[in-house]
């Protein structure tokens, strides 16, 4: 997050040693210790509930499968929330709106896309012109077609 | 985005509703002897709260939330009640700001 305001500076990857050392800092460490006590308690109560399944509770048979995997779900949630981070301290966009492609590339600062502030003088471009007429059309044919599903997105 | 926040919603308010029936009904109903609806009820929140665990994480992705937000956010389904009030803190503090940005990030992008 510090690294997202700082547009102009180049993503601050070298000012504090290798990227990966935020793993080792004692919040990590401690959200580390928490997701292996964590997964260590599901996989157990799994284990529970197969003893109970197998000493003739049926019930628990849906519970034997349920905590394994919720413990999968732990470890995969983990390491996605891991991945992100490394992310973000590299200087990529935090991931959001869906835009996983475009962000993450590692493209050093300034290069990309860049939002005008305000449009070029390009009125005497019929070329130009023409490309923007036939986006609008496009635009148009969309709108068209795809409206309803368009607003929920 | 407003896919992702309407499946965390729905998905929100069924799991809530079925975990208050288990608690509310069912544990009283299997305490007094008659364990049938505590048993199916169970089960069922159980998957239910599986899908919740994932539409409830690819929410708190795209809401950038930080891991202890998001553990409130999974955790909630576990807790009666809890969904509910958790949804409407999730929608005031991060859902509608998205929201309300998200528009303008949607042009840019196209």
């Amino acid at each position: 997050m510090e690294t997202g305001s700082a547009a102009s500076v180049p993503p601050a990857s070298a000012d504090s040693g290798p990227v990966w050392r935020f793993l080792i800092t004692p919040r990590w460490v401690g959200w580390h210790v928490l997701m292996v006590v964590a997964c260590w308690g599901m996989l157990w109560l799994g284990d529970w509930q197969l003893h109970r399944a197998l000493s003739g509770n049926s019930l628990s048979w849906a519970y034997t499968f349920e905590w394994p995997l919720f413990a999968g779900f732990a470890v995969v949630f983990w390491a996605k929330t891991i991945r992100d981070e490394f992310r973000i301290r590299r200087g990529g966009e935090v991931v959001q709106h869906g835009a996983a492609g475009d962000d993450g590339l590692g493209l050093p600062a300034g290069v990309g896309t860049v939002q005008v502030q305000a449009p070029a003088d390009d009125a005497d471009d019929e070329e130009l012109a023409r490309y923007n007429r036939y986006l609008a059309r496009l635009h148009e044919e969309v709108k068209g077609t795809h409206g309803k599903r368009h607003g929920f997105r | 985005m407003h896919a992702a926040v309407l499946r965390y919603r729905v998905m929100a308010y069924v799991t809530g509703v079925v975990l208050i029936v288990l608690c509310f009904v069912g544990i009283p109903l299997q305490i007094a002897g008659h364990p049938a609806v505590a048993n199916i009820v169970g089960v069922v929140h159980g998957i239910l709260y599986i899908v919740y665990l994932v539409v409830a994480y690819q929410l708190a992705r795209k809401l950038a939330l930080t891991i202890g937000q998001t553990l409130v956010l999974l955790l909630a389904g576990t807790v009666p009640v809890m969904t509910f009030i958790v949804e409407r803190w999730a929608t005031r503090r991060f859902i509608n700001p998205a929201l309300a940005a998200a528009p303008a990030a949607e042009t840019v992008r196209r």
